[in-house]
């Protein structure tokens, strides 16, 4: 395991009381594998990701848990050393994220130059390598971000990103606000690279199709919690967790019937409140009393859920296929 | 990216109300806005109760008991702030001083504002030739030096009071008006006003009932502003000899010390107490014109 | 390229304006509308010279035509009680009033810009709630009250500089690079440019604090953090080269608007700029020079505004460089 994240615990405090972003989330990275975070915007999959960067907000902080990366706890100094050299990052829109009074080109050498050690001649001729990459022409080191196209501005900071040629990459978003044709291209690109590399990867998203598209396993977040674990194939083709259920249902372009597009009622809980139990109650047709007791994880050990119905997964898989289901929402979920 | 929401502006009804509310709200919520309406209110309450506070006439020529002209006398029980070269009770002349700045500062804003908004409105909601020509007029107003135009109007018209607001507020609109404009175009596009329009409103009521509402905390914003800038004017024109004399204004005050020498006297008590009023009445501008672009554009401020 | 162009048509129609405006104006004053360059102060070939110069016997429309004509060639007519050439007259004194400018500006931009940055680093702690509002009261007071403070406590009080003037008397000079340089000069300007320059820092220092303030929340800047430079990098190369722009443009501006914003404080130190031309011109009713001082500062602002409007082009490369595919 590249990256193990053990029940880590993200607060933020807010003038309204303290908002547990990411509540006990427990995931890993395999070694040279694609990991995808799936789940709505406010569910901490970003949070979390951001954590592991060492660049919360000011207001926030790690209240709890570990982040262990190649075996080594990661704590302030060692977080501030790896930054970019073993662990970078490719933002959701890279227009936001390079300074606009500088040419692309000069923010690429800066990195090589002052994080990685190397002289100015060869960090130029690293950054030309680095735009081959990703498919980009050299002449366009020279350009200002604003000179670049959506997708080309991605495949700057996807070679932004592996710069100083680091093990693990973490993709907050980094298709998202581009169109679909564009999309596939630069998830081609980050695919190739990834073999080429060998690079582990975090692909954070809220699209499930991104996901079936590219990742190797998925961790489906609700609520600051991981609510289903799992390989891609596996998860996606036989979900165990209502609410992996219901978002598969959302995208139906990966399932082979035509199915109508079915909504999850109703909205993620705020993280404000105490919450007890599995937070998916309000919104689960299969929800039971017992169910907000507590939600621990179950399952063999590659596929896990956090479902207390666990056992009866196939019954309810096939009931979530019927968009009624999720219409009615369940008579204790109601009360 | 720094996190500034607009406020959902009312959707049902007139939303002149919980504007109103809310501009009326605010200053007990900012602190310095708060200071603000106070020092407003006490100057306000001076300029109403200035023959009770001050029993002596500015402009009377005193003499003391002895029958001397009583020039320059320092300050004491009689004269808490001294006398002025001619034998004239400074202190009487901060207080009405006071009615004067008040009423230069009140009617530049409000003439600033109306004309401000208007101008705004109209330019923002119509655009076209009415849009371009408004602003070719206010681009002209604003390329005319500020200071050395209204010098030169008074010292040719005239000087008096009314000719400097005058210059003042035909040199101040502008900017409120270009500001208001823009804010009027990104209204304009929202659904409400959409919607308003495809029901049949006229042009002229949605600009009135719906869009100006939410305009009014910007005017006050401007007026706020325009007190301050039409009272630093006036004492400037006065300081430079163009005031109008019949008045006791600060700026007059500070005038005349200077021409009598004062500074070289040390008379501090002379020229100090108009400049400090001076600085509060504006400032207290400031504070509250802050105070209403919070109302407009809040700030998420803290977490 | 083309928008440079657009800038400056649109400064130059700006001028265009004001001058008409001041055509008119000056026209319109008590007296005949040979008044604006006659007057029995001059003599009968002064007087024969200025009626040809300025078509003064021919229609309103001519006059006007004239007029600008003139205006570009730099003839403005003569002063009524210098009896000397308007322009002459305004050459001697700009200098003086350029360097009272600039000086103040450069000071109060620098401090501004670094007590800014500073205050904005400092975000939250009691020193910057109580500097926002100190500033703001700088802002308040009137410049020349500021002015008159300083003089009565530096000058008169402690005699520590000059009581006005740009020269003390007796002083003699080989050439105007040479006066300009002494000490005395230098000496002279202190208090001017001590009370500018505190009046005219409030503009930089919160403008610098606000922007950095916003630009440190942006996304890039934590990027910057991620990719784990160092602070300094993130605050000086980035944060601040972004929040300058609009303080550069702030500075041209400032130009512009001080030139006729130190009418007041030339006339308490009796600093010898066009400022103070103007208010004397206007007190004794010496319309050609009035007209030719205010013309001046406005020209200067338009100029400022061309300028300002071109910095902004040159330093933001969103502007400077167009979109490509």
């Amino acid at each position: 395991m590249i990256l193990e994240v053990d029940n880590l615990q993200i607060h933020y405090s807010t003038r309204d009381g303290t908002a547990r972003a990411v509540d006990g989330a427990s995931f890993v990275v395999p070694e040279g594998r694609i990991v995808g975070l799936v789940g709505e915007s406010g569910c901490g999959k970003t949070t979390a990701v951001r954590a592991i960067m060492g660049v919360l907000a000011e207001n926030g902080r790690q209240a709890g848990g570990r982040i262990v990366f190649k075996g080594q706890a990661m704590d302030e100094a060692t977080t501030r050393r790896l930054r970019w050299r073993d662990i970078a990052y490719v933002p959701q829109s890279a227009m936001s994220s390079l300074d606009p009074v500088y040419t692309v080109g000069s923010q690429l050498i800066e990195v090589l130059t002052k994080r990685g050690g190397f002289s100015r001649t060869t960090a130029r001729a690293r950054s030309v390598e680095l735009f081959d990459l990703v498919g980009l022409n050299e002449r366009r080191l020279a350009d200002y971000p604003h000179q670049f196209s959506g997708g080309m501005r991605q495949r700057a900071a996807i070679a932004m990103a592996l710069a100083l040629e680091p093990s693990l990459l973490l993709a907050d978003e980094p298709v998202t606000a581009l169109d679909v044709i564009v999309q596939r291209q630069i998830l081609d690109v980050l695919r190739s690279l990834q073999q080429r590399l060998k690079v582990s990867m975090v692909l954070v998203t809220h699209d499930i199709s991104v996901v079936a598209y590219l990742c190797d396993e998925v961790v489906v977040m609700y609520a600051g919690q991981v609510v289903e674990s799992g390989p891609v194939r596996e998860v996606l083709a036989r979900p165990r967790h209502p609410y992996t259920m219901g978002l598969r249902n959302a995208f139906p372009d990966l399932l082979s019937d035509a199915l109508e597009l079915v909504p999850i009622g109703g909205s993620p809980p705020d993280l404000r409140e105490p919450l007890s139990g599995c937070r998916f109650v309000p919104r689960c047709p299969f929800a039971q009393p017992a169910c907000s007791l507590d939600a621990a994880m179950s399952g063999d050990g590659v596929h896990q859920s956090a479902c207390r119905r666990d056992g009866e997964a196939d019954t309810l898989r096939t009931a979530a296929l019927d968009p009624r289901t999720w219409q009615r929402s369940s008579s204790f979920a109601m009360s | 990216m720094a996190e500034r929401a607009e406020p959902a502006p009312a959707r049902t009804g007139w939303p002149l109300l919980p504007v109103l509310r809310r501009m009326a709200a605010m200053p007990l919520k900012d602190p310095f806005a708060f200071a603000g309406v106070l020092i407003y209110l006490l100057f306000a309450l001076v300029a109403l109760f200035a023959a009770e506070l001050a029993p002596l006439d500015p402009m009377e020529i005193l003499f003391t008991k002895a029958g001397k002209l009583a020039a320059n006398v320092p300050p004491g029980a009689e004269f808490p702030l001294g006398t002025t070269n001619l034998g004239r009770d400074i202190y009487a002349q901060l207080i009405y001083g006071t009615r004067s700045a008040l009423a230069v500062g009140l009617s530049a804003a409000i003439i600033v504002a109306t004309v401000g908004t208007i101008v705004g409105l109209v330019a923002g909601y119509f655009g076209g030739t009415t849009d371009a020509v408004l602003m070719r007029i206010a681009d002209m107003a604003l390329s005319l030096p500020f200071l050395p135009f209204v010098i030169v109007l008074t010292g040719f018209l005239g000087a008096s009071t009314s000719n400097i607001v005058l210059a003042v507020a035909l040199l101040l609109w502008p900017n409120s008006a270009r500001v208001i404009r823009s804010q009027v175009l990104t209204l304009r596009e929202r659904a409400y006003v959409e919607a308003a329009r495809v029901t049949g409103a006229s042009a002229w009521r949605i600009l009135f009932v719906h869009i100006a509402p939410n305009i009014l905390p910007l005017s006050f914003v401007y007026a706020a502003i325009a007190i301050g800038w039409a009272i630093i004017t006036e004492a400037s024109v006065s300081f430079l000899g163009f005031g109008d004399s019949g008045s006791v204004s600060w700026g007059m005050m500070l005038q005349d010390a200077f021409a009598s020498q004062a500074l070289s006297r040390g008379q501090y008590a002379w020229f100090v107490p108009p400049g400090i009023c001076i600085v509060l009445v504006v400032v207290a501008g400031f504070f509250i014109s802050r105070g209403y672009e919070e109302v407009f554009m809040p700030r998420l401020r803290g977490r | 390229m083309r928008l440079v162009l657009e800038r400056f048509t649109h400064n130059a129609l700006a001028l265009l304006a004001v001058t008409t405006i001041l055509f008119f104006m000056f026209r319109l004053m008590p007296g005949t509308p040979l008044a604006a360059f006659i007057n029995e102060n001059l003599n009968a070939d002064q007087q024969q010279a200025m009626l040809e110069q300025f078509g003064l016997d021919r229609p309103m429309w001519q006059q006007y035509f004239i007029y600008l004509a003139n205006l570009l060639q730099g003839e403005m007519g003569l002063s009524f009680f210098q009896r000397r050439p308007v322009m002459t007259i305004l050459l001697e004194v700009l200098p003086n009033s350029v360097i009272l400018t600039l000086t103040s500006l450069i000071i109060a931009y620098i401090f501004g810009v670094l007590a800014g940055a500073w205050l904005a680093w400092k975000r939250g702690s009691w020193i910057e709630r109580a500097a926002v509002p100190a500033v703001l009261a700088t802002r308040a007071a009137p410049e020349f009250w500021i002015g008159m403070v300083l003089l009565a406590l530096l000058s008169f009080n402690a005699g520590w500089f000059p009581s006005g003037g740009a020269s003390s008397p007796g002083m003699a000079y080989s050439s105007n690079w040479d006066r300009i340089f002494s000490l005395d000069y230098v000496h002279h300007l202190a208090l001017p440019v001590l009370t500018l320059a505190l009046y005219l820092q409030g503009l930089p220092l919160l403008l610098m604090r606000s922007n950095m303030l916003e630009v440190m929340h942006e996304e890039f800047v934590t990027m910057a953090r991620m990719k784990g430079l160092s602070e300094w990098r993130i605050v000086i190369g980035h944060a601040a080269r972004n929040a300058l722009l609009p303080v550069v443009t702030a500075f041209a501006l400032g130009v512009g608007l001080s030139m006729g914003g130190n009418v007041v404080i030339e006339t308490v130190f009796s600093w010898p700029g066009i400022g103070r031309l103007l208010v004397q011109a206007v007190s004794v009713h010496d319309y050609p020079l009035a007209q030719g001082a205010f013309l001046m500062i406005a020209l200067v602002l338009a100029l400022m505004n061309f300028v300002a409007d071109l910095l902004y082009m040159v330093l933001d490369p969103r502007v400077s460089h167009g979109r490509k595919s």
